[in-house]
Order: C-alpha cells, then structure tokens, then sequence
C-alpha cells in the first residue's frame, strides 16, 4: 500500500496525538514547505530551542519529521512515512464502505436458495 | 478555539444479486451484519451489538492487525437507527473514534430498490462532519496544508 506498513504498532496513534498540538502542527507546516533549520523553527513558534527539540523528538518518533546535521546546523524536514499513514487514514473509511458491500455480496450469493 | 468542522457526502451505489427483502434481512440480522460489516481481514473484531429498531443502538470496536497501516489502533463506532422502513429503506447515525478520540460524525441512509431480474439496487449516502472528509486521491491532490487544516479542524472541534 504505502511505506506507512513500515511503521510500528501504535505510531498511527502517536501521530494523531503528536499532532493534538498546535505547536506541532505549525512546525509540521513549515517544513512541509521545505527543510527548515530547528533555531529557525524555534523562532518562528515563538519557543526556547529546548522545547523545539522536544516537539521535534515527539515527531521523530513517530515519523512526522527527519532531523539531520549540516555542518552544526541541525535541520529538519517532513518524513513522509508519517504522512502516508495520514493519507491512508483519510482513505480508509470510503475503503472499508466498499470492502462491506464487497462481503455483503459475496455472503447473499454463498447464501442464495438453489434455483427452483 | 474552535475551527470550522469540514463536511464531506458521498454516494455508493451497487446491485445484488438477491431480493430486497433478503439484502434487507442482511442488515438486520445482528449474525449476518457482523459478517459482512464488521468482520474483516484488517482487523479483529473486539465488540459488535446491534438493536435493530428505530432507537436501537449499535456499537462496534476494531483492533487492527499487525501488517495493516494502523496496526495495533483501537477503531470505535457508537450509534442508532433513526429510520427503518421494511425492504426499502435504513436510516442510522454514528460517531466514529480512533484511539479514543472521536474523529466523524455521519449519517448512513441505505436505499434499496428492486431491480431488474429479481435483485435489488441499494444506494447508500454517506454524509459526515469530520476531518478526512474525501477520499485519498483527491486528498492526496489536495495537498498536505488542506489535510492538515482539516485535521486542525477537527482536532480543536474534539477539543472544544
């Protein structure tokens, strides 16, 4: 399906939680326009570069965001690992509509009466 | 603060080889319902009760398997038929919940229709307030701001 079976047990929950943050959310949009470096990331949230570390290690974690050094930068940039899981989930639900009325169909004709 | 809740209908339509009044008896059987809609290979089943009447509730609890994209997440629906007219006609609503925290709220509204050579014609429309409200491809076009706005959406609907 996607590089989201990769994914760990429970990570699908740790993105859902990781991003009932709004701080959080706000970095994941800036670098989904491109990497970014963390002190810039820092600045633009308006918090101390401890507290991006820390929203960023919640990230990582579950495969929101990359981090890597360049030179003694660190910078960062949407994985999309984490975001397929998303798009998988934004798709499940029609999926699983279709795959209902698929075993209704096969359940009427395994149950169907013998001709007359 | 509370965002806009995002809002998504659409409509499935499908024939079956059997009469309305056998695909109907498929829904309101609480045995053969949760063969078709609850079980499936993604997942275990965990819970499914239904009351078939108007007023009756349904509940049902996923776990899904190791291997699937959300292996190891809890999938939660709770609701209750609103509406039931014999071989024609379902009407019910649900929430859904995801790891505990409820993401959509729908209403399912199942038509059925005799068709041509003794089957039956069901039309099924979805319609929900939720996040992920279209399907992955358009999502995916879409672009990862919208999805995020509607995440957003509805992370602080949950929240209010």
């Amino acid at each position: 399906m996607s590089h989201a079976s990769v994914l760990q047990a429970n990570e699908a929950d740790g993105i859902f939680v990781a991003l009932g943050d709004a701080s959080r959310r706000a970095i994941l949009k800036m670098v989904l326009q491109g990497p970014q470096s963390v002190s810039v990331l820092a600045g633009a949230i308006d918090v101390t570069l401890t507290a991006v570390s820390q929203h960023l290690r919640i990230m990582e974690s579950c495969g929101l965001v990359r981090t890597r050094k360049v030179g003694r930068v660190r910078m960062c940039e949407a994985d999309r690992r984490g975001l397929d899981v998303l798009a998988d989930w934004v798709s499940l639900n029609r999926r699983m509509w279709e795959e209902r009325f698929e075993r209704l169909d096969a359940m009427l004709r395994d149950e169907a009466p013998p001709a007359p | 603060m509370t965002t806009a809740a995002q809002f998504d209908t659409f409509t499935m339509e499908r024939e079956f080889d059997a009469s309305p009044a056998r695909v109907y008896a498929a829904f309101a059987d609480p045995r053969r319902k949760r063969q078709w809609f609850a079980e499936s290979d993604h997942h275990q089943v965990e819970a499914f009760t239904m009351q078939f009447e108007v007023g009756g509730r349904e509940s049902a609890s996923y776990r899904f398997n190791a291997g699937s994209p959300f292996a190891g997440v809890l999938l939660e629906s709770d609701g209750v038929y609103l509406d039931l007219v014999p071989d024609s006609r379902i009407v019910n609503a649900a929430t859904m919940a995801i790891g505990g925290r409820r993401i959509s709220a729908s209403v399912h509204t199942f038509e059925f229709s005799p068709a041509p050579g003794g089957g039956t014609r069901l039309r099924f429309t979805h319609q929900a307030a939720f996040f992920e409200g279209a399907d992955g491809p358009d999502m995916r076009r879409a672009g990862w701001q919208q999805l995020l706005d509607r995440l957003q959406a509805a992370l602080d609907s949950v929240a209010a």
